[in-house]
This record gives C-alpha cells, structure tokens and sequence, in this order.
C-alpha cells in the first residue's frame, strides 16, 4: 500500500483519517523560501501575516557591487537548497512521485553547482565544496568565512 | 551522521537592538513547543518506528528542526549583540542577563529551562505521531502569537517563515499516520503495538 500515491486508509471509528497532499503548482525558489513552502497549495498565511512588511532578501542590496554579488549567489543558494528541503519531505511520503524525482535530482545538480562557485570565490559552505571547488590542498580553507549567525557580513 | 553547512536555512539580519522581543523568542529556543524540544522529539523517537520509511521522515524533520533552531537562536543573538548596560538594566532582559550575561541557554520565555519533560517518546506509533501533530500545532500557535506582537520586519520574515514549516509538518506526520495505518493490516489500530508486540507485526526488513 504504501506505493500508491493517492489513496489514503478508509475512515474507521476512533482514528484520524488525512488527505494525502497531491502534486500541486510550485512557487519559484526566491518566492518559495520567503512563504516557507514550494507548494502553492500548502501555504495557509494567518490573516495578520503580513500586516507588517516582512524583508528577504535574496537579491542582494549592499552598495557594493562584491559583496551584492557575494549576497545574490548566497540567495541562490539558500533558495534551492530549501527547495530540496521541502521537496525531500514531500518524497518521503510520496516515493513514487514521477514530478518530484526528476526535480530533485536537477536542484540537487543545480545546488552543488552553486556550492562549489561560491567555495572558489568565497569560502566553502560545506566540506564537500573544497574538493568540487579544487581548493588549494595546502590551505584549511574550513576555517575562513563569516559564521552564519552574524547576519550582515555574509 | 550529521554534516554542518555554513549558512542559516533562512537567512536572519537584524538591524535593531530589541532585548525584549529577544527575550520573548528565546521560548522557541527552549520552551515547551520550542525548536529544541522538536528536534530531540523526533529523532529520539525515529528508531522504534514500524514503519522504516517514517523512521525516514523523522529523521529529515528532526534534521530541519536543528536548522530552525539554529535561526531561532542567529535571531536571539542579533537582538541583543548591541546590548549597553542600560539596556540590561532597564530593556526586559534584565533577569536573564544576570544568569547568561549576552550568552545563548535554552529556555522558556517564562524563564522555565529546557527540559526533554516537554515531549514524549512513547514507543507507541499512533501515540507517537499524534504526539507530533499536536506539536507542530503547538508550535505554530507559538509563532502566530509571536507574529501579533512583533513589528520589526527583519524579525517577521523568519518568523513567517518557521510557521509555515509547522504547517508543512503537520501535513507531512498525517501522510506518515496514513503510511503506519495501511501497514499494519488490520482494522483495529488499538488490538496490538506494533512497536513491541512482533508476534502481530513483523517490521519490515531494514537492512
């Protein structure tokens, strides 16, 4: 039973009974990370959500241009690693998804790209990305780089 | 196994001081329905799990808790970086700063600390992933309430962000209800525990 993608168990007395959540249409990556789902049909604001204005933002908006395109490439990546994020929760309790898979696989290409440019231009994100990034084999290139709950100074 | 990725799953930058709004967010730090607590929730619970593919999906959110932790906390700290002694004295973080100073320690907004009392791990499927969806509920409310009383936009965003997560979970722990339920083959869910009771079920192979 548990291949079948869009059957759930019939209702019985004393138990809770849940829809299972269909594939439905996907924000981009930027829209995607500011609501906190891929999923348009998953994303139920309370009313008050935005009665402030709320900032993200991925495009970058320091005045200068090396760290604005050090800002933007980090915005690409937070928002298709969260991409994955979410899609791999979907997976998990839809494992033969014919949407998601391919999907996955292409962020998951598209992620270690990005990871492995921002390793040779920066410093690398994850362990991984010194070698994907050829990283001076002489140099602990771990250390270096803002730690990432300082905010401003990525 | 876990990996450390230098970033925050949502980025968190923070231009105003504000010890109180800190002091009311630490709650998702160590509170009861905290990030914290749903982390140690989940992967405590995962290994006894029947179903091998829910153990997955325990593991995957218990792993996406840790990061929202960690953005709780990024969020606590950029709040009170800027602290001046005046502020310790006068700002609504006067109590905690006595005891931690500018430091992060789980605790309740309420003062009460970290304490794994607040969740369960039962040993009991349906015990369990209700004990998850009620939660993730919990939480959410957390962050509604938190939404109501909270102006500064770079504080919303995040905000915003980790209670559409609850949501997110909340759905994925009813398809893992549904996932447990069609597994068992059987009509009462109450006749056996499939966690303990291996004459009635045989967990599936998980090597």
């Amino acid at each position: 039973m548990i291949g079948n993608n869009c059957c759930t168990s019939p209702e019985t007395l004393a138990m809770a009974s849940f829809p299972k959540q269909e594939w439905c249409g996907l924000y981009d990556w930027d829209t995607a990370l500011k609501e906190g789902t891929i999923f348009t049909c998953l994303n139920l604001p309370v009313y008050f959500a935005d009665a402030g204005s709320s900032n993200l933002e991925t495009k970058g908006s320091a005045s200068d241009p090396a760290q604005q395109e050090r800002e933007t490439l980090m915005g690409k990546i937070s928002a298709v690693s969260f991409a994955i994020n979410d899609l791999t929760l979907y997976l998990d309790t839809h494992p033969d998804c014919p949407e998601g898979t391919p999907l996955f696989h292409q962020l998951s290409k598209e992620r270690m790209d990005l990871l492995t440019e921002y390793a040779s231009k920066y410093n690398p994100l994850t362990q991984l990305s010194m070698v994907t990034a050829s990283l001076d084999n002489n140099k602990y290139a771990w250390a270096e780089g803002p730690m990432p709950w300082e905010g401003g100074c990525i | 196994m876990w990996a450390y990725e230098k970033r925050l799953q949502f980025p968190v930058k923070i231009k105003k001081t504000c010890p109180k709004t800190a002091q009311l967010i630490i709650s998702q730090y160590g509170g009861p329905d905290g990030e914290l607590s749903a982390s140690m929730r989940y992967l405590a619970q995962r290994y006894t799990m029947p179903v091998k593919k829910v153990g997955g999906l325990l593991t995957d959110i218990g792993t996406e808790e840790i990061n929202h932790m960690e953005i709780i906390c990024a969020i606590v700290y950029q709040l009170t970086r800027d602290l001046t002694p005046e502020d310790a004295k006068t700002a609504g973080f006067d109590a905690y700063y006595i005891d931690h100073t500018k430091a992060l320690w789980p605790q309740a907004a309420a003062g009460v600390p970290f304490t794994s009392l607040e969740f369960q791990s039962k040993g009991d499927p349906f015990a369990d992933l209700f004990e998850d969806l009620a939660a993730e509920q919990k939480a959410r409310t957390v962050y509604d309430n938190l939404l109501r009383v909270i102006e500064d936009p770079d504080v919303r965003a995040p905000l915003k962000f980790l209670r559409a997560r609850e949501i997110v979970h909340f759905q994925r722990f009813g398809e893992a209800l549904e996932m447990t339920k069609s597994n068992l083959g059987h009509n009462n869910f109450y006749y056996f525990n499939a966690e303990f009771d291996k004459n009635f079920y045989k967990p599936e192979e998980h090597c």
